[in-house]
């Protein structure tokens, strides 16, 4: 058993880093909307899949003007990822305009900011579907397929315990782009003036206004740059996967709270290394539960997996593994 | 005789002290109050009291019996009601209701037998009203019996919250700075509501307060905190001369000056 | 015109003309039309015109349960669309039970659950595995598919299941802070779902992906009940017992604590309410209505599968007490019905229609644009709209007022009792 589990793991390895990445992009949103307004953004997890179907679609223009087969691959990503996240950059500013700030000026109940972000994730899932469905008749689209060139690990000639791994092209493009996404926000977040103003706000609203920042336009800068990584991860999403579907925001996007849950809510590098974490842990067990439970479960549970670890953290620390404790003011 | 004793109680926060080794006697049917600047510490000690914080270390004891590790729901089922500092009414529910609600531990009526209409559970939800609308006429609110307790104008307010308390009939009534933010005439009249509770209630009360005309009038004893630490104890007349708690108001050079 | 209107409506007299009026233009409506969806709004929304009558209390609940029980079902029974209107009937009467259980919850307690339809689910398939060849698969005693007779147990065994699996999840997760408890309950509701779908092996309990097929129908002293009509019944009995219940705990102690659990945890815990102890009994009793509807759910559709159970169907029954108002009995009920109505009869009928006009005109109507396909797009604007705008709902709640000249005057005997007690102590 053990040795069936160490063969695969290589490949393991390989498929849980993808996703774990895609988890840490779209985590740092939850995050970081959370350490500013402590609000679960329900509808991120939709953000991220209309920045995958806004991918497709310039994909599908690009190639409607024969582009996709005279430019570089290269260049026809970079077009197609910046304008994603730059729309649904957009797109986070406008739902936090139109349905967060007028609850925040009339001081609503948290429950109602939730209630309200319920409601904008369905409206968007509802929106991608129908004009999905309505230009080509079916919701469910398959990119064209880029970075499909496949790679052979041959790691079983080196580690003979090993088994073989094999990935895509694809696979490095989405490892790069985000890693390059995760330090560039990391050194947006310690390094600039606007993350400065992020963190003031994150800490204490009120004293943060009274030292002139302007709290309103630091959280559209909060939600922009939330949605636009978590749009341009959507996009990266489509490129490794191929299909999607209007609905692939919702699950994924509860992973990726669990992710930012995990490390420690609102911290930032919490998030990357969470969302990294959950995706190896669930890779590792959508792979391994069948011969662990010697076939009583199998790959089908690795979501029952993902939110028992949820729960798990939340009741044993809440705090998440790099948060700090937090006490309520009486 | 003394109902409640703290002994080296000791609280940190990280690695912020917000109080530090104190010890109170604190005498039944008194009146003592807590004072000290902004900061003190004065806050964090009624919450250690009433288990919303763990002390680091030291012990309280009510009655001889530690309080320390109780959940505060059990505090108050021992018997120590608060009031606290930024006014924590049940908003959504009537005046009528909050009061209600602090008469919770002493009403036996279980929802089982509400659900069965058993002629003594309304019997005691009914004498329950009636005992609430009392309390009200005592704290001079029955003229909002079935007004949201949100709606009430900031005085009233801190009056209910005296009344939810007393509807708990505590052996100890915490009072976290009950004459913040009234006017003169409002506070008098807290004053004599005060006075009048030990006597009628048979209860000790020990509040925190800024108001020292209010303090030096009512308490039969002082303590003063100052940055988490106890560093006068005594009664009015004492404290009002003492050196270190002037200094700990006013600055140090207040005193050299004099 | 509507000062003319207001004049007529203050006499009760005129109330009561007017009311009766209105039910019999809507009975005739309902009578003399063929397929008339509309008269049947009408009916039920006598209902609603009645809530809002000044009549008191006792006459309001006799003439509505007249209506819905004696009236409503007679004139349907007329028709030709009779067991699709009791088929409506049967399913607002599901939900609202169901939206009155999350009510306790959110309403009360103040705790959003989003994996609500999971109770639901678990009282559904309590009663289909034993109704069932199923439980034969792994139950090493006793023959099944249990009698029909079984039925009336089930739905008592139902409820208590329900509130074991709410109770089971509460102790848990009720520690979690606030939002936390969103996701986690949403996670819950997954987690039974996928268990649902899968627990065909190692040991067969549900049948997985198969769904349980054949389930016995509830047998009433030797008749075999299978129609929507018998099942409305069965809906309208147990609908007025949740009512009961609902109405008596609100302003019970239990209901109090909720509350003030729900609007300040740290005063209430000062208190001496216990704050985990609270919850899980809004948890409980709020699950136990769940599986009990989920228990008669699975008897009429004779078939249950785990895709009934989803995470929209659990957001269908917060967007009832959302839309109805958080906390108010009558406005939980009216969303229920608004958000059934919606569902099955107003976006098929608008279907159906832009179909027929597609058919008739040769105009071609894309099939995405369908109303029934929109649901979540429908159901997501009203939770913005509402939450925006209209927080407390269509029926906002109102805390029940007592009578205070009543209080007045018990509380001047009381101390004048009092005083002639201890007068005479002292005598003595």
């Amino acid at each position: 058993m053990l040795a069936h589990i160490i063969q695969n793991l290589p490949q393991v390895l390989i498929d849980g880093l993808t996703l774990g990445v895609v988890y840490a992009v779209v985590a740092i949103g939850y995050t970081m909307v959370y350490g500013i307004l402590e609000l679960i953004n329900f509808a991120h997890g939709d953000v991220f899949m209309t920045g995958a179907y806004i991918g497709a679609t310039i994909l599908f223009l690009l190639m409607g003007f024969g582009l996709l087969s005279s430019l570089p691959a290269l260049i026809v990503f970079l077009i197609v990822i910046i304008l994603a996240g730059t729309v649904t950059g957009m797109l986070g500013v406008g739902i936090e305009r139109v349905a967060y700030r007028p609850l925040r000026r009339k001081n609503a109940p948290k429950l109602i900011a939730l209630i309200t972000s319920i409601g904008i994730s369905f409206v968007l899932e509802d929106a991608v579907r129908f004009i999905a469905e309505l230009k080509t008749g079916n919701y469910i689209i398959t990119a064209p397929s880029m970075f499909n060139h496949k790679f052979n690990i041959d790691i079983h000639h080196v580690l003979p315990f090993f088994n073989n791994a094999t990935f895509q092209a694809s696979f490095l493009l989405v490892l790069v782009v985000t890693i390059i996404m995760l330090i560039s926000l990391d050194l947006f977040v310690n390094k600039t003036k606007w993350g400065m103003a992020m963190r003031a706000v994150a800490q204490d609203r009120d004293t943060a206004s009274l030292m002139t920042i302007n709290v309103n336009r630091v959280i559209s800068v909060t939600f922009f740059i939330g949605s636009a990584l978590g749009g341009a991860t959507g996009v990266l999403f489509m490129i490794q996967y191929g299909t999607i579907n209007p609905y692939i925001g919702f699950i994924l996007g509860i992973k990726a709270f669990t992710a930012a849950v995990l490390g420690g809510i609102g911290n930032i590098r919490g998030a990357m290394f969470g969302g990294v974490m959950l995706g190896l842990l669930e890779m590792f067990a959508a792979a391994n539960l069948s011969i662990i439970t010697n076939g009583a479960m199998g790959a089908e549970y690795k979501d029952v997996f993902a939110f028992i670890i949820l729960i798990l953290v939340l009741i044993f620390k809440p705090e998440g593994l790099f948060g700090k404790a937090v006490v309520e003011k009486v | 005789m003394n109902i409640l004793e703290v002994k080296n109680l000791t609280k940190n926060f990280g690695g912020l002290t917000a109080t530090s080794d104190i010890t109170m006697n604190v005498e039944k049917n008194s009146i003592t109050a807590v004072i000290g600047p902004n900061g003190a510490g004065k806050t964090t000690f009624f919450n250690m009291v009433t288990a919303v914080y763990k002390p680091t270390s030291g012990d309280i004891l009510l009655n001889g019996k530690s309080l320390v590790g109780l959940k505060p729901h059990q505090v108050s089922q021992f018997g120590i009601t608060r009031t606290f500092q930024n006014i924590r009414l049940f908003n959504e529910m009537t005046v009528l209701e909050n009061v209600l609600v602090g008469m919770h531990q002493n009403l036996k009526s279980h929802w089982i037998g509400t659900l069965l209409q058993l002629p003594h559970i309304r019997k005691i939800e009914e004498a329950a009203k009636v005992e609430a609308y009392d309390i009200l006429k005592y704290v001079g609110l029955e003229d909002y019996v079935n007004e949201n307790a949100g709606n009430l104008a900031y005085g009233a307010q801190r009056r209910l919250e005296i009344g939810r308390a007393m509807a708990a009939k505590p052996k100890i009534l915490l009072l976290d700075e009950p004459a913040a933010g009234m006017n003169p005439k409002e506070t008098d009249r807290l004053t004599s509501l005060i006075h009048d509770l030990r006597t009628k209630l048979d209860v000790t009360i020990i509040l925190i307060e800024h108001d020292m005309k209010l303090v030096m009038k009512i308490s039969d004893y002082i303590y003063v905190l100052d940055h988490g630490e106890l560093i006068a104890s005594g009664k009015p007349d004492e404290i009002r001369t003492n050196k270190r708690v002037i200094e700990a108001y006013l600055g140090k050079g207040a005193v050299a000056n004099d | 015109m509507s000062a003319f209107f207001g004049k007529l409506m203050q006499s009760k007299k005129n109330q009561i003309i007017l009311f009766i009026a209105y039910v019999v233009l809507a009975g005739a409506g309902l009578f003399l039309l063929p397929d008339s969806t509309i008269a049947f709004l009408m009916l039920l929304f006598s209902i609603l015109i009645l809530y809002h009558l000044n009549f008191n209390l006792r006459a309001k609940w006799i003439s509505g349960i007249v209506i819905l029980a004696i009236i409503m079902p007679f004139i349907a029974s007329q028709s030709d669309s009779y067991q699709t209107y009791m088929e409506v009937g049967t399913l607002v009467g599901i939900y609202c039970a169901m939206a009155l259980g999350l009510n306790i919850v959110v309403g009360f307690a103040g705790l959003l659950d989003l994996g609500f339809i999971a109770f639901f689910a678990v009282g559904a398939y309590s009663y289909a595995i034993f109704a069932s060849e199923q439980a034969s698969k792994f139950m090493p005693f006793g023959h099944y598919p249990l009698p029909g007779g079984s039925f009336w147990i089930f739905i008592i065994v139902g409820a208590a299941v329900a509130a074991l699996f709410g109770i089971l999840l509460g102790v848990p997760v009720l520690r979690v802070r606030g939002d936390y408890l969103a996701i986690v309950t949403l996670g819950f509701g997954e987690i039974i779902r996928i268990l649902l779908n899968n627990m065909d092996h190692p040991i067969n309990i549900t049948n997985g992906s198969m769904g349980i097929a054949s389930i016995t129908p509830p047998n009433f002293f030797g008749i075999s009940i299978g129609s929507s009509s018998q099942f409305y019944y069965i809906v309208f009995g147990i609908f007025l017992v949740v009512i009961y219940v609902v109405r008596k705990l609100e302003n019970s102690k239990l209901g109090r604590s909720w509350k003030a659990v729900r609007d300040n945890e740290i005063a209430a815990q000062a208190m001496g309410i216990p704050l985990v102890k609270t919850k899980l009994a809004a948890f409980a009793i709020g699950a136990s209505f769940s599986g009990m509807m989920g228990v008669v759910f699975a008897a009429k559709q004779m078939f249950v599968d785990a895709t009934s159970f989803t995470y929209l169907e659990s957001t269908m029954v917060l967007v009832m007490v959302i839309l109805g108002g958080m906390g108010s009995v009558p406005g939980v009920i009216l969303g229920a019905g608004v958000v059934i109505i919606l569902r099955t009869q107003v976006l098929t009928n608008i279907s159906n229609w832009l179909s027929s006009i597609s058919a008739d005109y040769g105009i071609s109507i894309p099939p995405a644009i369908s109303p029934e396909k929109m649901q979540l797009l429908i159901f997501g604007l009203l939770l913005i709209i509402f939450a925006l705008y209209r927080t407390q709902g269509l029926i906002p709640h109102k805390n029940r007022k007592v009578n205070v000249e009543v209080l007045k005057k018990e509380s001047a005997e009381a101390a004048l009792a009092r005083e002639k007690a201890t007068s005479g102590g002292a005598d003595s």
